[in-house]
């Protein structure tokens, strides 16, 4: 079955069942806290997820794929949870499978995760949420959504094999999770691991898998430029993400190369927006393919320079720039700052699911 | 004559836009030569010009001026279509020229599991090797990106070679030299396979 056909069957399985989605807030959550970095290590022995076309031939197999499927073409979504050109994989390579680009598997087994800023145990279909509210520009699907549940499912595939493999359980079918667990992330103390995992794999080390995040660098020596930015961005990114920084489209009207600013980017709340967030994916993960090295300055630098750029506004905003740049934007970033005579975060581009005609 | 034009219209709207290739300019004739009337190129002789990016021609010709990409042939006839305006408008002639039809073009992402080797690399690429999936540039089924290059329907013995002369340090000039960096890393069977996938999929009516 091609997979753009499981959702409609997926959709309609799931329709009966009734589970508790957590409290509705008032306002949003922040979800996109700082994602955790650390410095990355010389050893390489990240996990493994096993290879996609082992997945059984059953309903939690097709739930998986679908994760996958939309994980890597997002643009599915679009109009309805997705407003901008964006898909997961842009900031996920390699699927959501490789270390050091924000694995999936990594994150996984690091929810629920408390926070202390809103004082909420955060699960992990909480966060994915998230990202639909602020890297996609749009509007999240419901928490027990065909949506909602293949993504998590495929994060728990992807981390339960490797886990599997690196524990000697090669071979064996990957256990199926109930969706109450499915969606809470793999952190909690009763999480169903089989015996040999649980034994090896405590709560306190399952938000510390090796290439979780995007690695970690040293403050620059010199301070982030954005005129030195720019020089970077026209010699090693322009070639695809165009100079003005609108990424490409095919024939078809769909985005290729993503947009790095404008309507169709991610928005004022997304991680990428942060300066030091944008130097570390950058300096571990592009140009795509490393065909080039940067220097950690570069990536620096270039992450200045394109997050110095307008974007969709910060879902979060209320009509009072100022007071949303002191409530949610103490960190690295642009917003609510003054840059070369514009006061970013004030002539945002709308948040929204529909394009405008 | 009266009787064919439903056929002819019928083509026009199966084929892509300017089915209906305007009359060649009297500078592509030399082109045509080898190329064909029509951009298909020819087995072991020229590769398909149609269909392919006005502006990623025009960059080739500017390589081939260099000497960043050589052919015994290309790198004399380069020299006779160097003429900006010239070069302007073979390129938008042949770029306009209808490719073979991809019927469904694939996405990444659309099937997990793949019946050989290269169709993997395709759609989901070797992280081991830092090697991204070719569709991620070239597009659905490779019919190509902006001036990321048309992939699909092009000719068999060209694209093996392009990939063997990248991997041999033959040919440069690619941005970021994106290409030679991929294929040093690929081996000849996988060549083999890429350079036989690209050239099938589009089996399509042109």
């Amino acid at each position: 079955m091609k997979i753009k056909a499981i959702l409609s069957v997926l959709a309609i399985s799931f329709a009966g069942a009734a589970f508790t989605a957590p409290a509705s807030a008032n306002e949003l959550p922040d979800r996109q806290t700082e994602l955790p970095a650390v410095k990355k290590q010389a050893d390489t022995d990240y996990l493994k997820p096993r290879s996609l076309d082992t997945l059984p031939d059953n309903e939690f197999g097709d739930m998986v794929k679908l994760g996958y499927s939309l994980f890597v073409d997002s643009q599915q979504m679009r109009g309805e949870f997705v407003g901008n050109e964006q898909n997961c994989v842009n900031c996920h390579m390699q699927a959501g499978q490789k270390a050091n680009a924000a694995p999936l598997w990594a994150a996984y087994s690091s929810y629920p995760a408390y926070r202390k800023k809103n004082d909420k145990v955060n699960s992990y279909a909480e966060r994915i949420q998230g990202c639909f509210n602020y890297s996609m520009n749009g509007k999240p699907p419901a928490y027990d959504s065909p949506e909602i549940k293949a993504l998590s499912a495929y994060s728990y595939w992807l981390m339960m094999s490797g886990l599997m493999d690196r524990h000697g359980m090669e071979g064996q079918p990957v256990p199926e999770v109930d969706p109450v667990n499915l969606q809470a992330g793999a952190k909690g103390a009763d999480f169903p691991f089989p015996e040999a995992i649980a034994a090896v794999f405590p709560v306190e080390e399952r938000s510390k898998l090796k290439g979780r995040g995007y690695p970690k660098l040293a403050q620059p020596e010199q301070t982030p430029s954005i005129a030195r930015g720019q020089k970077v961005y026209s010699e090693y990114c322009a070639a695809c993400h165009s100079d003005d920084g609108q990424g490409m489209k095919g024939a078809d009207g769909r985005s290729y190369i993503p947009p790095l600013w404008g309507p169709m980017a991610y928005n004022w709340g997304a991680g990428m927006h942060r300066i030091n967030t944008a130097a570390y994916f950058i300096y571990e993960n592009m140009p795509l393919g490393k065909s080039v090295k940067l220097t950690k300055q570069q990536a620096w630098d270039v992450a200045a320079y394109i997050n110095k750029h307008e974007r969709p506004q910060d879902p979060r905003f209320e009509g009072d720039l100022e007071a949303n740049r002191a409530r949610y934007h103490n960190h690295q970033g642009y917003y609510g700052k003054e840059i070369e005579g514009t006061l970013l975060g004030s002539e945002s581009y709308p948040n929204r699911t529909v394009d405008n005609p | 004559m009266l009787k064919r034009l439903p056929v002819l219209a019928l083509g026009a709207l199966l084929a892509s836009p300017l089915a209906f290739a305007q009359d060649m300019p009297p500078s592509a004739a030399v082109c045509a030569g080898c190329h064909g009337q029509e951009g298909l190129g020819q087995p072991n002789v020229a590769p398909m010009l149609a269909g392919l990016n006005a502006d990623y021609m025009s960059e080739q010709i500017d390589l081939f001026l260099s000497g960043k990409r050589k052919d015994p042939v290309m790198s004399s006839m380069a020299a006779l279509v160097s003429d900006p305006a010239t070069r302007k408008q073979v390129s938008e002639y042949f770029a306009a020229l209808p490719a073979p039809r991809v019927a469904e073009p694939e996405q990444r992402g659309d099937r997990v599991s793949f019946d050989t080797p290269a169709e993997k690399l395709v759609y989901q690429g070797d992280w081991e090797r830092n090697i991204p999936a070719c569709a991620t540039c070239h597009g659905a089924s490779g019919v190509g990106v902006g001036d990321f290059p048309r992939l699909a329907g092009q000719q068999e013995y060209y694209l093996k070679k392009q990939l063997t002369d990248w991997k041999q340090g033959k040919r440069s000039g690619d941005p970021l030299n994106m290409m030679s960096h991929i294929a040093v890393q690929l081996s000849d069977d996988e060549i083999k396979g890429l350079a036989g996938y690209f050239s099938t999929v589009a089996a399509g009516d042109k």
